[in-house]
């Protein structure tokens, strides 16, 4: 495996044979967990991290399988917003520090509060570590919620997950502790299984105002057998029923799997599109980490990664959805997420931003957010967008209409009156919805600067808050499993102290 | 002309066929500008402004459009655009005028007034704007008057188009300043010719009691500033009403 050079984004449409290094990152070995500093390589079109343990040995993972898109994803990247308060200072470096700390790049766009650790189920692909242990009490959760608002502000979204949330006993309670005013919206994170079957949970929920991200990994037997264990597909359907009747806001998340699901991506989309209370799709190409996926007979060098679901994406829609209308999102790390916007036309058809946005251009545009916000950073850059397309109209894929359907999102996004912050969040729905991608990481792909500008966090009770992926895999352990442990870096000496960091250099 | 301040520049006049827009169709070609204007009823008078650009050297175009019918103004504006290229500057200069006091202001009276005046400069100015835009450069500028200004002894209809057409300005000049396009007005006094000659002589005279130049302005004299207004040289000027009365 001979190296013909490197490369950067200037030069990579030339790449043919060979292998380029492309960059140096920091990741870990998937035998031991060391930290190693790796090559980013580019080979036959796809993009591989090369690692030397000194322990186990060398190996090699699939990063991305389309150098192009890796490359070009860069360009995206731009400066993180701070949090009002950090909740560490850093003292050992990344990850060791997790909390978020003083060095970490990015302010939570996203909390993920894992309100108990008992589950229904016990998926194959399970990338958290459950205990079946503990419900979240009321005054942890509230604490995390002040916590939050203290940190934050605001927050456009708190998600509630688990375990399974549903099976909180006080779940509500949670809900209405969570609705309070500088939170924009709560949703539950659920498999649906209570929600097909409790009819009177269902409604509640409803009357509770909180959203629902239900996960669909597919509509086959086969497809949920291999990625949560069980057909589910009665289950699911009764949860979709459930969540169409009583019209609740809901998201999808679909755990794309190479071997399992990858051929009922297009049919997802066909979903979103269809049902109008379906807000969003949540493409997330399987990480093997975590109670189950730790151990999931998944091959590092043959995964699906984004650019490969976005492409089935592209195949399985007819080209109603192509490889362009999707980008990368810049306020995370540009790898860890993709996304398009897809607005409603006056013929209830959906067309993608991106056939009339150039988001190189307008960027504001490309936000962590499953719907568009009504607040000035917005209304300023649909201002620009709306007279780039009144001037470019002749050139853009149904033009007028584009205007007409603008003209609908600018009216109904900011009406004449005040709105609340729940509104500034709210209004915008069903003019729009999204598909976004995040790949969350393991043991084969992890990147410590895709972690550093992580803005999915898990906060805790005890006042930090976990960036997702190292969470996932260091701190609470199950990197490789369920008897995986806790990493040495990520351990905390008895006095309080984490240990010196150590990274491995590369041969 | 070479060297002159619109030199290579387009520009669209409305109203361009008669009164103070035929004055500053000249003034703009004979600055370098290209010409179209166009006009609803004077196609004689627009015949021999088009023959008198030309042969002054200028390509030169008139249209007969009404400034209130959407369809003809946009294919105005794309037959300018193919023909001479895109459009740099635009006077909404077309206005009609009629003294009549309020108390026998008909409906429709005021609606011709105000659809003439503001209806027709929105219309026109929404049809240029998509060429202006991409091109992130253009000169607008609004003809009001010093009725719209000023508290004058006017019809109101006239003072309230006139008025209206500042606000246009300004809220133009707000929305599209990022696009490197500037709007700007501008207010003349009463004039020795255009519409000024349906001026009552007892207003005439209370005008030139009040103006310190003790004369009415020249059709001339209102383009001048027109052609400098509209040109390059005037770069940071934006949203503004410039008032060219003779002192009053």
């Amino acid at each position: 495996m001979g190296r013909s050079g490197s490369c950067c984004v200037a030069d990579v449409a030339d790449l043919s044979g060979g292998e380029h290094l492309f960059k140096r990152t920091t990741s870990v070995c998937p035998g031991c967990l060391r930290l190693l500093e790796v090559d980013v390589v580019i080979r036959a079109g796809k993009v591989y991290f090369r690692k030397s343990c000194p322990s186990c040995g060398l190996s090699e993972a699939l990063v991305s399988e389309d150098a192009r898109y890796y490359v070009r994803a860069y360009s995206f990247a731009r400066a993180g917003t701070e949090p009002l308060h950090y909740s560490q200072q850093a003292e050992h470096g990344c990850p060791t520090d997790c909390g978020v700390c003083d060095e970490h790049e990015q302010h939570t766009c996203l909390p993920i509060i894992e309100v108990t650790d008992h589950c229904n189920l016990e998926c194959p692909i399970c990338i958290v570590n459950n205990q079946y242990s503990t419900h979240m009490s009321l005054e942890d959760f509230h604490s995390i919620i002040d916590g939050m608002v203290r940190r934050e502000g605001t927050c456009e979204s708190v998600a509630l997950s688990g375990g399974e949330p549903t099976s909180h006993p006080q779940i509500l309670e949670l809900i209405r502790i969570a609705g309070r005013p500088e939170i924009g919206r709560v949703v539950v994170i659920t498999n649906g299984l209570r929600l097909g079957r409790d009819r009177a949970f269902a409604e509640a929920i409803k009357k509770s105002g909180a959203y629902v991200a239900l996960q669909l990994d597919g509509f086959t037997a086969d497809a949920h057998e291999k990625i949560r264990g069980r057909d589910l597909v009665a289950d699911k359907d009764a949860a979709l029923g459930a969540l169409k009747e009583l019209k609740i806001p809901t998201q999808l998340v679909f755990v794309a799997t190479r071997g399992a699901n990858e051929h009922q991506i297009g049919k997802a989309v066909d979903l979103l599109l269809e049902e109008d209370h379906i807000l969003s799709l949540n493409f997330q190409p399987a990480a093997f980490t975590g109670f189950g996926g730790g151990k999931y007979p998944g091959d590092p060098m043959d995964r699906l990664t984004i650019p490969g679901v976005i492409q089935r994406v592209e195949e399985q829609t007819g080209g109603r959805l192509k490889k362009s209308d999707f980008f990368p999102l810049p306020c995370s790390h540009p790898q860890c997420v993709s996304l398009t916007y897809l607005m409603r036309m006056e013929d209830t058809s959906y067309l993608p931003f991106a056939r009339f946005v150039d988001f190189t251009r307008f960027g504001t545009l490309l936000r962590s957010s499953a719907t568009l916000p009504a607040n000035a950073e917005i209304h300023e850059a649909l201002h620009d967008v709306i007279h780039d397309v009144f001037a470019r109209q002749d050139e853009i894929e149904r033009g007028p209409e584009v205007l007409a359907a603008l003209r609908g999102l600018l009216l109904q996004m900011f009406p004449d009156r005040p709105l609340t912050a729940r509104e500034q969040v709210r209004i915008g729905e069903g003019r729009a919805k999204s598909i976004f991608l995040h790949h969350y990481m393991d043991r084969h792909d992890f990147d410590l600067e895709r972690l550093r500008k992580c803005c999915h966090h898990y906060p805790q009770a005890d006042g930090r808050v976990m960036p997702a992926c190292g969470f996932n895999m260091f701190h609470r352990g199950a990197a490789k499993g369920p008897d995986t442990a806790v990493a040495e870096f990520a351990r905390r000496a008895p006095n309080g102290a984490g240990r010196s960091l150590r990274v491995v250099q590369g041969t | 002309m070479s060297g002159g301040l619109l030199q290579g520049r387009v520009a669209l006049v409305t109203g361009g066929s008669r009164g103070l827009g035929r004055a500053i169709c000249r003034v703009l070609a004979r600055e370098g500008a290209a010409i179209a204007f166009n006009y609803v009823k004077s196609e004689k008078q627009a015949q021999d402004a088009v023959r008198e650009l030309r042969e002054s050297g200028t390509r030169a175009w008139a249209f007969a459009a009404s400034v209130l019918d959407k369809s003809a103004i946009d294919a105005m504006v794309r037959t300018v655009e193919q023909e001479a290229g895109p459009i740099d500057v635009l006077v909404n200069n077309a206005g009609v005028g009629q003294v009549v006091p309020l108390a026998l202001m008909e409906e429709s009276d005021w609606d011709r007034m105000m659809d003439t005046h503001v209806k027709g400069a929105f219309l026109v100015t929404q049809s240029v704007l998509r060429g202006m835009i991409r091109l992130k450069r253009g000169r607008i500028l609004n003809v009001s008057s010093l009725a719209g200004v000023k508290m004058l002894q006017a019809p109101v209809h006239y003072c309230a188009a006139k008025a209206a057409l500042k606000g246009l300005t300004e809220g133009l000049a707000k929305e599209i300043g990022r696009y490197g396009i500037t709007v700007n007005c501008i207010a003349p006094g009463i004039l020795e010719e255009g519409v000024s000659v349906n001026v009552p002589q007892a207003n005439r005279e209370e005008y030139l009691r009040h103006c310190a130049l003790r004369r009415l302005g020249t059709l001339d004299e209102i383009a001048e500033v027109v052609a400098f207004l509209v040109s390059d040289r005037n770069g940071y000027m934006n949203g503004a009403t410039v008032v060219v009365d003779g002192g009053v």
